[in-house]
């Protein structure tokens, strides 16, 4: 038998308090963020905001401070990522976001191009994929994005209120929430766009997150049923979290080898959202161990229900 | 094992219809190049076939065009009537982007005034643009007469013969001349242009009769070369100027009428356009060209209580009411005309040109052919309720994705998939050896199982949906990993290896069961509100979870059934 973990008996639940400052710092973070996207002061994308993506290449070589300098002057705001994957070389994906109206959406499309025909004249700029959406388009997406956050979430939280006691939903549904802000504090640090693809990432490690909680607590309550005599709760806790450690890890790392290739092979679309993935499978797995039980732990500690789970 | 035999059978079935439902995928993937030209060349009717049944693939993979189109409904009195005034919209687009030729265009409707078009393969954005944005004219135009127009042909093949002539180079021409010299004994010089310009030409029986000499009647006269009369009115036995062209000579014919060189020829007052849709006659697909008088003689707009109907002969028919100015005019244009056609012009394509049979007053009535299908009845209808839509259009989303991103992105996904499956297979394998390659094995299934019902659902394949059969990869890896780990909790304890399985699949399900409910969950939400992309990824990992639970649960469970009453157990 071959085994990266072995039996172990590492006591999760004496290290709660640091876990706790680790979380509330995460979290917080995550409030911070939720607060500036919802106040438009967050990178949306342009699926969200609006706005116009090009995406194509010149045939020589452009330092990205020309394409730039090219562009200042009609959108200073303008983004602008070099590719370095794609198949053509120099390859650049330009975005302006947020037009005032549906027609000044189009008339962008038309006045990038021109900009930047003019500026290179000799260097001609060849638009493989184009991407315009209208203020209207993107209202309706932000709205739609959110009903399925919450659809979601809602659906989750009952689910699990049913399968399991009350006390484990909530428990576990903080987890949940825990994990979705800690991804969303960091991918907002870090600058990674705010649009339906990281939604989508956010939900998934949802789901994932979610998974991990599951399998503790359902350890949780199977061996609540062996240590009832003994009423040790915390010490049933722990070992659950301990037996389960193994599936934990090497769940987390198959995952991570799937999520990792597409990180590293599967192309610029994807890449944002492996990479909210890649933190989802390592913030879902620390919450499981380090959220999840604990709280079970301090409410069981401050309310005794002598778990009659 | 009686009991056990239904999960046999079952698998067995499953893999079969699998089979089935992936075949033509299958077939069409690993099709070459040069075998799916021919195939399309010479049978596009199988080619369509094959590609409805096979997985559909995004926009974001081969390629296309993805519009959503606001309707301005703010005129429109009441709900029923905006909804009509979308509808409408809808059907014209669908008739436009038909004429565009888009292999499978998808045409739906968002909500309560938004259109979503989609048209995969399709890149030339600015052309869909035009098509999809104008708001729909629908307009009665009188035919050319024939021998005009047989004049004007002359002129037009005249003007074509020498730009292709000019195109070519000394030596090729001095051949072509040599091959042509029997029946054209005239040296193509410019002369020839004011020669048959200074011709009158009546008898426009010869100008449509060339065998003699099919090569030097291709040189000498490419436009009228390519012609076939389409029209003719059978009681006073009349021909018209249209004609039937090839599917596969259209657009060369187009782009020499576009030529500026050519459309010069045509006089100020007339026009050419080409049919909506093209048909089959004589077992060749045909457009049909019409040489139209430029001046709108009636306005579609003027159309009102439009219904189809049969008539007591049982032919299909539609039938229109007029009322006030409009009618009068239309009885006056219809008596003037009798006998003669009436081109019903949509965006400037000939929907039909049905012959004028009486004078119309308040109310008419145009029968379809013999060979109309309800289908095409359906669609007279709704061309003439075009003509009364008052309804803007507005672009308000478009994406355009370049055919060779679409390449790259599936090379991409493709890829990283199969890399990241063999290292989950690989993992597997080699932590819980025998079992992991059973496991390995389930997985394979997992993923056949899933594009097998891809096909079967007519569902899109998008790059976010191999996202998500990657994930479901994950997913169905962590349900084995929970079994394997629980069966090697329960041989520590010292249980015997069928107590170990049964134990492992039993403890684990639970768990296995809530956390795929709750991914479900998850991806409904997904689904239910997502758009294009995100739909993909959803439906994806939707089925995928399923599947997992099946194959984990079912397929590699009855292999490791079979394994129950070994004495050690290789995990």
């Amino acid at each position: 038998m071959f085994r990266l973990i072995g039996e172990t008996n590492i006591n999760f639940i004496g290290a709660r308090k640091m876990a706790f400052f680790v979380s509330l710092a995460l979290v917080g973070l995550g409030v911070f963020a939720l607060v500036m996207i919802t106040t438009g002061q967050g990178n949306l994308g342009i699926d969200f905001a609006g706005g116009n993506m090009i995406y194509g290449y010149f045939e020589q070589p452009v330092p990205i401070q020309d394409v730039r300098n090219s562009l200042t002057a009609d959108f200073p705001d303008a983004e602008i990522t070099e590719l370095s994957d794609f198949e053509e070389a120099n390859a650049f994906i330009i975005k302006v976001k947020q037009p005032e109206t549906e027609q000044e959406g189009r008339d962008r499309a038309i006045q990038l191009r021109q900009a930047i025909a003019g500026a290179f004249a000799e260097n001609p700029f060849t638009v493989e994929s184009e991407h315009v959406i209208g203020p209207s388009v993107g209202e309706t997406l932000r709205k739609d994005a959110m009903y399925a956050v919450l659809l979601s979430l809602f659906g989750i939280i009952v689910y699990i209120s049913l399968r399991f006691d009350f006390r484990s939903g909530v428990a576990a549904t903080i987890a949940t929430f825990h994990d979705v802000l800690a991804v969303l504090g960091i991918t907002f640090i870090i600058g990674i766009e705010f649009d339906l693809l990281l939604i989508t990432a956010l939900l998934t490690l949802a789901g994932y997150s979610l998974t991990d909680t599951v399998v503790v607590y359902d350890r949780i309550r199977e061996n609540l049923k062996k240590y009832r005599s003994k009423g040790e709760f915390v010490a049933a806790i722990n070992n659950s979290i301990n037996e389960v450690l193994s599936r934990t890890v090497n769940t987390s790392l198959t995952t991570l080898l799937v999520v990792g290739t597409l990180f590293f092979l599967g192309g610029e679309v994807l890449r944002t959202f492996a990479l909210a993935l890649i933190m989802g499978v390592l913030v879902g797995t620390y919450s499981s161990v380090f959220v999840a039980s604990p709280i079970v732990v301090e409410w069981e500690a401050r309310f005794p229900q002598r778990f009659k789970t | 094992m009686s009991g056990k035999n239904w999960r046999f059978i079952l698998t067995g079935i499953l893999i079969v219809l699998a089979a089935i439902s992936l075949w033509d995928t299958f077939k069409l993937w690993t099709m070459d190049e040069a075998t799916r030209t021919d195939l399309e060349t010479n049978d596009p009717a199988t080619v369509t076939a094959m590609q409805q049944k096979a997985i559909r693939l995004g926009l974001d993979l081969q390629g296309g065009i993805h519009v959503v189109l606001a309707v301005d409904t703010a005129g429109f009195p009441d709900e029923s009537s905006r909804d009509d005034a979308v509808d409408r919209v809808m059907q014209i687009i669908r008739n436009r982007v038909d004429g565009l030729g888009v292999a499978e265009p998808q045409i739906r409707r968002m909500g309560a005034n938004r259109i979503q078009v989609d048209m995969p393969g399709y890149t030339d954005a600015q052309r869909a643009e035009e098509l999809i944005g104008q708001t729909a004219l629908l307009v009665f135009k009188l035919l050319e007469t024939n021998d005009n127009a047989a004049l004007l042909i002359k002129r037009l093949d005249s003007a074509i013969a020498e730009i292709e002539k000019a195109k070519l180079s000394e030596e090729e021409l001095a051949e072509l001349e040599a091959d042509a010299e029997d029946a054209a004994s005239d040296a193509p010089d410019p002369s020839i242009a004011a020669e048959l310009l200074g011709d009158t030409v009546t008898d426009t029986a010869g100008l449509f009769d060339y065998d003699e000499n099919e090569l030097a009647a291709e040189i000498e006269s490419p436009l009228s070369s390519r012609l076939r009369p389409a029209l003719v009115s059978s009681r006073t036995n009349t021909y018209w100027p249209a004609f039937s062209v090839d599917k596969k000579e259209r657009e060369r014919i187009e782009h020499w009428l576009n030529d500026p060189r050519v459309s010069k020829v045509f006089p100020i007052d007339v026009q050419w356009a080409w049919s909506t849709r093209s048909e089959v006659r004589e077992s060749k697909e045909v457009y049909t060209i019409y040489f139209l008088k430029r001046k709108e003689q009636f306005l579609g707009k003027f159309l009102e209580s439009i219904n189809m109907s049969r008539s007591q002969t049982g032919q299909k028919v539609v039938n229109f009411a007029l009322s006030g100015q409009p009618s009068a005019r239309f009885s006056q244009l219809t008596g003037a005309n009798i006998d003669k056609p009436l081109a019903i012009v949509l965006d400037d394509r000939v929907e039909s040109a049905p012959i004028i049979s009486s004078k119309i007053r308040g109310n008419g009535q145009i029968t379809m052919g013999g060979s109309a299908t309800m289908e095409d009845a359906r669609n007279m209808e709704i061309v003439l309720k075009a003509g009364a839509l008052p309804a803007k259009v507005e672009i308000i989303e478009k994406n355009v994705v370049g055919a060779s991103l679409g390449a790259d992105s599936i090379k991409k996904g493709f890829y990283s998939s199969l890399i990241g499956l063999a290292l989950v297979l690989t993992f597997i394998g080699v932590y819980y050896r025998l079992s992991g390659i059973i496991a390995d094995i389930g997985l394979l299934f997992n993923i056949f199982f899933l594009l097998s019902i891809l096909a079967f659902l007519d569902a899109t394949l998008t790059m976010p949906g191999i996202a998500g059969i990657i994930l479901t990869i994950g997913m169905s890896v962590d349900s084995n990993i929970l079994i394997f780990e629980r069966i090697r909790e329960e041989l520590r304890t010292g249980k015997t290896v069928r107590a170990s399985i049964e134990a492992g699949y039993d403890r684990a399900f639970v768990a296995i069961f809530d956390s795929h409910v709750t991914t479900m969950i998850t991806a409904g939400a997904l689904f239910l509100l997502g758009s294009g992309p995100i739909k993909g990824f959803a439906v994806t990992l939707f089925w995928g979870i399923l599947i997992s639970l099946y194959t984990a649960f079912v397929v590699t469970k009855q292999v490791f059934d079979l394994r129950a009453s070994s004495q050690r157990l290789s995990i």
